[in-house]
């Protein structure tokens, strides 16, 4: 078993770079034989890693960053991209997908939903966001979402019924989803692969959408925790204003952090409690360690459970009966000449 | 008549358990622990029992303890005035 400390997910950023610059590099010129990369720039600190990674691997010349923001992402995004991908040399691809949105009624049909709960529910006026309740060391609940809705004269709040929290989920999702088909459009123009910004603590609790930000070619960071991604974002060059940004889905315009929004607790205690539970380190031994009661990590230590199953088809290629080994069988008739 | 803890087996087993035998929940299996309980399927649990039983369950009182399990559920509704057969 893994002695479990607080330094227990430091890692080694130099041989950390060699790695995953050896793994792009394999990737995108040998396995699947593609000219370069594509990273969708977001403004945030893993896929600015990503786009490092990239450059140190292939070269700027071989990387296009492609930065997709709408009319709710922070302004703070783009230009931090821009930045980014400037100080990296990376020819960049800007495209305002808000018109895409508006088309497929990803606004009209969650503030439809919205509305529903508060009639008089401005967008250009109030900032509404969906968020799940405070840390979960500090008590126990459900992960139930709730709705806030921002006015010019207080914040409300709103429990929502399961068919619209689906309503929600599925318009706000078409916003990853689009920009998967943007990235593929150029990536496929210039023979280029996609490279995937996924870390291992999003990829463990289902925090990506299926075919969106999850529809990508490969994963070079799924394997690190995001407070390893924070270290190797020190080592690798990412500016500091991404750096010492909060993690955020950027996908309401009320502003949401990964925390309020999916994780209930931030990255520093997630990572380390998400470790020892996926190491099998007994409860009690963990709580020595991070100074919590033993109920605080069993708690985190359901919440991380109960995440993971229910994600389990974002990590799963889709059940066929080729992978059941049944296929064949069923389909095809015995041929008479071989029968005896 | 059936009883509270009747009912609400019932609409686990045809909700969540779709598929797999009735007998895989008792009154003490936690619906975290089995996975049986996400984001969206403790909001339809809650508007069934508001729905069911006419009870408002308020955000303070949507916690493991009083709705993890059948046991707890009806000892939930009991002390919202709830009696052991779902009448109030």
């Amino acid at each position: 078993m893994v002695t479990f400390n607080r330094e227990v997910l430091r890692i080694d950023p130099e041989r950390e770079t060699a790695r995953l610059r050896d793994f792009i590099r394999h990737q995108v010129l040998s396995v699947f034989k593609r000219k370069g990369a594509v990273v969708g720039l977001s403004g945030g600190v893993d896929s600015a890693v990503l786009a490092c990674l990239c450059v140190h691997a292939l070269g700027s010349d071989r990387v296009l960053g492609v930065v997709l923001p709408e009319k709710e992402s922070s302004p703070e995004s783009l230009d931090l991209a821009m930045r980014q991908a400037a100080l990296l040399g990376v020819r960049t691809e800007v495209v305002d997908i808000t018109a895409l949105l508006e088309a497929f009624g990803v606004y009209a049909s969650r503030n439809a939903v919205i509305r529903e709960a508060l009639p008089d529910f401005d967008a250009a006026r109030d900032r509404a966001r969906i968020a799940l309740p405070g840390n979960v060391l500090s008590r126990a609940a459900f992960n139930v979402y709730t709705l806030k809705i921002t006015t010019a004269r207080e914040e409300l709040s709103f429990r929502l019924k399961p068919d619209q929290l689906r309503a929600i989920f599925a318009a706000q999702n078409i916003k990853q989803r689009t920009r998967m088909i943007r990235l593929y459009y150029c990536a496929e123009k210039l023979h280029y692969l996609v490279g995937g910004t996924t870390n291992r603590t999003e990829m463990d609790q289902g925090f990506f959408v299926k075919y969106g930000d999850g529809g990508v070619d490969i994963e070079p960071m799924a394997h690190l925790y995001k407070t390893q991604v924070f270290q190797l974002a020190e080592h690798v060059g990412v500016i500091e204003e991404i750096r010492s940004r909060a993690p955020s889905p950027d996908t309401w315009p009320g502003g949401v952090t990964d925390e309020e929004f999916y994780f209930r607790m931030p990255y520093h205690t997630l990572d380390l409690l998400l470790f020892a539970w996926t190491e099998g380190i007994p409860a009690d031994d963990v709580a020595r360690v991070l100074e919590l009661t033993g109920e605080q990590v069993e708690r985190a230590f359901r919440d991380f459970r109960s995440k993971k199953s229910a994600t389990w088809d974002l990590r799963e290629l889709p059940p066929n009966l080729v992978a059941q080994g049944t296929a064949l069988a069923s389909a095809v008739e015995p041929n008479p000449s071989e029968q005896s | 008549m059936k009883s509270e803890s009747d009912i609400i087996k019932s609409f686990v087993v045809s909700t969540f358990l779709v598929g797999f035998p009735g007998s895989e929940i008792d009154d003490e299996t936690s619906f975290l622990d089995s996975g049986l309980i996400d984001s969206m399927r403790i909001l339809e649990l809650v508007e069934f029992l508001e729905g069911r039983f006419g009870v408002t369950i308020t955000d303070s009182e949507l916690i493991p303890e009083n709705l993890d399990s059948i046991r707890r559920i009806c000892r939930y509704l009991e002390s919202k005035g709830i009696s052991a057969t779902g009448a109030p």
